[in-house]
């Protein structure tokens, strides 16, 4: 009878068999895909970098709503920001052994609240720079553009502080927007490190949800 | 033993997933409708176009809301639907544990009557304890001796019953 709860190595009686919900998952994937998408394959400024823009908005709003309402491992109060509890893993980590946690451990946690700090600076200031028009509206005036009536251009480009608050946006939303690729790279190395410390494959619960014991 | 559990949890898992799909579509889509709306309001409020919009872009945050709460619902009894289980397979291993206790099986019967509860043979169980044939005959003939059960299938029968019986007396008192 003891078949069934042991073996499972380090870490199966604190880790949740099913560590992260559909939605948690979904969001997750999705965003990367966009940062990706956005950060280094699609042209900036065009119609589909602002669609992706938008439904980043849509899936952080999402996320963050599930971070009050959502199962016990993806709300705020399983992973508060930390910085002392954080070090304190780094340390352990280093030493190899770094504890089992039942959401995000104390770093991953500062990383995932530092990625949603980006992504709304990033979208946020891709809002100001398009004047918050939608990418429907934006594809409409490039095509009235294309077809000769410049009077879109016209009203676009109202005052000098407009100006100057725009410049402010796009200095801010590049840096964003490289600090998020950076995170990212970061993420993917902390999630292989802390894979191999814990010995247990991070990315499956990400990908798959549960696995059966 | 794991198979039944994993079939029975694959169709929720695939159903929650689908929700938290089209609740992601869901989201971006009355993002552009509500973005879209508003500057239409901006534009000229009182267009019944206008008006007719914001209808949508209510009746689509609603929906999100409501599939917001359902995904979590889901979720929530996904996950009480598998402690339960859990709960209820370490309640069986450990009524079969008190049971042996209070029939009072040596180590060795115990080991042999767990595996005959699973469903193994005499020759099985002799190939997995290295033990004799007559040996295993033997030792299930004491279990089924202090047990009270007249040979295997009573004897695996005794603990179904046990589990049924709760069941049956809930059917028979409900009329």
């Amino acid at each position: 009878m003891t078949d069934s709860t042991a073996g499972t190595g380090t870490g199966g009686a604190i880790a949740p068999p099913d560590p992260w919900d559909p939605l948690v998952r979904v969001t997750h994937w999705a965003i990367a895909a966009a940062v990706l998408a956005n950060g280094l394959f699609v042209k900036p400024g065009g119609t589909v970098h602002v669609w992706i823009g938008w439904t980043v908005l849509a899936l952080l709003a999402l996320r963050l709503a599930w971070g009050f309402v959502g199962p016990e491992e993806a709300r705020f109060t399983a992973f508060p920001p930390a910085p002392r509890a954080a070090l304190a893993h780094l340390r352990s980590l280093f030493r190899g052994r770094p504890k089992e946690h039942r959401s995000h451990n104390p770093l991953g946690a500062l990383m995932v609240y530092a990625f949603w700090a980006a992504l709304a600076g990033v979208t946020l200031t891709g809002l100001v720079m398009t004047d918050a028009r939608s990418p429907v509206t934006i594809a409409e005036e490039k095509a009235a553009v294309a077809a000769g009536d410049w009077s879109v251009l016209a009203n676009a480009g109202d005052g000098e502080k407009n100006e100057a608050m725009k410049d402010a946006a796009k200095e801010v939303h590049e840096i964003m927007a490289n600090l998020l690729l950076i995170l990212a790279a970061l993420h993917v190395a902390g999630v292989a490190i802390e894979s191999r410390a814990l010995k247990r494959n991070l990315v499956r619960p990400m990908l798959t949800g549960p696995q059966k014991r | 033993m794991s198979a039944p559990r994993a079939d029975l949890s694959t169709g929720g898992r695939r159903q929650s997933l689908a929700l938290a799909l089209f609740l992601v579509l869901q989201v971006t889509a009355a993002v552009f409708f509500v973005g879209d709306a508003l500057a239409d309001f901006a534009a000229g409020p009182d267009e019944p176009h206008s008006l007719f919009e914001g209808l949508v872009a209510i009746a689509l945050i609603l929906s999100v809301v409501t599939g917001f709460f359902q995904l979590r619902h889901a979720v929530g009894r996904m996950r009480a639907q598998e402690r339960a289980l859990d709960t209820a397979r370490g309640e069986l291993a450990r009524v079969i544990d008190a049971q042996f206790s209070g029939w009072g099986l040596t180590p060795a019967e115990r080991d042999v009557g767990l595996l005959a509860l699973k469903g193994l043979d005499v020759a099985e169980i002799a190939d997995l304890r290295n033990a004799a044939h007559g040996t295993v005959r033997a030792q299930l003939t004491r279990i089924y001796a202090k047990a009270g059960v007249s040979g295997r299938a009573q004897f695996a029968s005794w603990f179904v019953e046990d589990l049924l019986q709760p069941r049956d007396t809930d059917a028979a008192r409900q009329p």
